[in-house]
């Protein structure tokens, strides 16, 4: 480890002709921490994601995983290297069964934890169902799975919770929590549901028009006023 | 046992009956025998005619409905492969540069590796496009095949000068058409069986995967090209068999060999059939062959009643009438 961090974006920026959705854009994460990103629409969040994970080209800037410039790799390097991602709107193989997705997954990876995932996703009983046969909330539980399988040692997360009711957002949450710490997995973790960033991250990144407008513990965040002006309001 | 244990159990025998080397290998044994006995038991030589025309195009069409069950694209221009090999045992008989069985081989190496080339440009392209890149290599194909008289013989096509013996076998025996319709059939089911088993293997597994949700596929760790790449040129390979049986059957070719109506033809016989089983595009092929041959009595027109056909196949059993047989069957047996 050459620097210290797990993950890192140094002064990436990515632009539409006139339109920038990420200016110069750096962010560190150290291993093992939970890190929110947060920010209104159009903030650059999954733009951000996009860039650490290799879905998005035409990006300036640099991308380090645990000091090792990645910003070249495909993502199906960066996912063999350990950097995973699940994705804003659920991306599963929506004919295949959840067993047979995860197998496939499981191949790929270096620890196949099929078994594994599914018991702490609680996905067991679906494992012969076909994707597209399961509610949505299995779905993007699947989806997290996918990303989780062969034990990531980088994970981001694009709105994990979104579509799922406030039980099922602080479930997810927990259980996250309580995997993240036993795996030390690293995690970015952009979330629109407050209560979900605030009770289980351990430094937020407030992003605001492309742009870094603060950093710091939830504490800190909760105590910024341009944040609570852009962002917050009085949701926490 | 918890819940969660039962479904694990209950998924399994999904995945044992997918992996059943023995029974396909017992089925497609079986098959081949039926085969034979059908053809010992049938005299008509215009019956056989007919269904060996239409054997040879299943095994054109498996290779097509191959790509779309795999990688989910349509070819307009798998003629191209077909046309291919034909050709190249034509030529390679034409100017004698080497024995017949170099010449097979060769015909069949041919295409494969023109579909990999070719692939690795192509299967990057989704959906339309890539459809209208396969139609246009295979006219580009078909019109260098027309245009080049002095080497194709253009229109007139070229009768191919086979010697007595293929293999040490009589070459009267491929051109017999009962025995011929035995060798297509033995085969078809080969094809058919190990088309199976590429697609219940990890790899056939991955690239159905890859067909459902490419982008995630790449986010779980696989590089998605090579394997879009290599289904082409399996189905390509595919073709090529039935475009080498053609040529020995009918020791002529010419460039409609390598028109894109055959591609055409080809598709509508895997949605007939039902391009989502592994034998739906042979199934599709033999009513295709029926059909025609049927309207053909009616009406000069018969375009307009396989037109008809897929009309009603595609709107009311989008699953293909293999897809639907396969419903029945699996409901009769209990499987839901």
């Amino acid at each position: 480890m050459a620097d210290g961090f797990a993950i890192e974006g140094i002064d990436i920026t990515r632009s539409f002709g006139g339109f920038f959705a990420l200016k110069g854009i750096s962010i560190a994460v150290p291993p093992g921490e939970i890190r929110g990103l947060i920010g209104p629409n159009g903030a650059g969040k999954s733009t951000l994601i996009d860039v650490l994970s290799g879905r998005a080209d035409r990006w300036t800037g640099t991308v380090r995983m645990f000091g090792d410039d990645i910003g070249a790799l495909p993502a199906h390097q960066r996912r063999r290297a350990g950097l995973a991602r699940s994705f804003q709107r659920t991306n599963v193989f929506a004919d295949l069964t959840v067993v047979d997705q995860l197998e496939i997954a499981a191949r790929a990876a270096e620890t196949p934890n099929v078994e594994e995932i599914m018991a702490e996703l609680s996905l067991t009983a679906l494992a012969g169902k076909r994707a597209a046969d399961i509610s949505y909330g299995d779905q993007r539980r699947l989806d997290l799975a996918l990303a989780l399988i062969g034990r990531p040692r980088i994970l981001l997360l694009d709105e994990p919770a979104a579509g799922l009711s406030i039980g099922e957002s602080l479930e997810l949450a927990h259980n996250l929590k309580d995997l993240v710490a036993r795996w030390k997995v690293t995690v970015l973790l952009v979330e629109h549901d407050m209560e979900v960033v605030f009770s289980i991250c351990d430094r937020i990144t407030v992003l605001h028009l492309g742009e870094l407008l603060a950093e710091g513990t939830p504490d800190e965040i909760r105590g910024i006023p341009e944040v609570v002006t852009a962002y917050l309001g009085s949701s926490v | 046992m918890t819940a969660g244990d039962a479904a694990l159990e209950e998924a399994a025998p999904v995945r044992a009956r997918r992996a059943s080397p023995v029974v396909a290998a017992a089925l497609a044994a079986a098959a081949i025998v039926l085969g034979g006995v059908f053809a010992g038991a049938v005299q008509s030589t215009l019956l056989m005619t007919l269904l060996t025309q239409a054997i040879i195009t299943a095994i054109l069409a498996t290779g097509v409905g191959f790509l779309i069950r795999q990688n989910g694209v349509v070819s307009f221009g798998h003629a191209a492969f077909y046309g291919m090999a034909c050709y190249t045992i034509a030529l390679a008989m034409r100017h004698g540069v080497m024995p017949i069985e170099a010449a097979i081989l060769l015909a069949l190496v041919l295409p494969t590796a023109l579909a990999f080339a070719l692939g690795l440009v192509i299967v990057r392209i989704p959906g339309v496009a890539f459809s209208m890149l396969t139609l246009a290599v295979g006219q580009a194909l078909y019109e260098f095949a027309t245009k080049a008289r002095h080497a194709t013989g253009g229109d007139d096509g070229l009768t191919v000068n086979l010697p007595a013996r293929v293999f040490g076998v009589s070459t009267s025996l491929f051109q017999d058409p009962h025995a011929m319709f035995v060798v297509s059939w033995a085969v078809l089911a080969l094809v058919v069986l190990a088309l199976a088993a590429v697609a219940a293997s990890p790899f056939g597994r991955l690239t159905a995967a890859i067909r459902e949700n490419e982008e995630r596929a790449r986010f779980i760790g696989y590089a998605t090209v090579l394997p879009r790449v290599l289904v082409l040129t399996l189905s390509a390979f595919v073709v090529a068999i039935a475009g080498v049986l053609f040529t020995l059957y009918n020791a002529f070719v010419s460039p409609d060999v390598l028109h894109w109506s055959l591609s055409g033809s080809a598709l509508i016989m895997a949605i007939i059939g039902g391009p989502r089983l592994i034998w739906g595009p042979a199934f599709g092929a033999i009513i295709f062959f029926f059909a025609k041959d049927m309207a053909g009595d009616v009406t000069e027109h018969w375009q307009a009643i396989i037109g008809v056909i897929l009309i009603v196949v595609m709107l009311l059993l989008p699953v293909g009438l293999g897809g639907a047989l396969a419903r029945l069957w699996r409901r009769g047996a209990g499987h839901g």
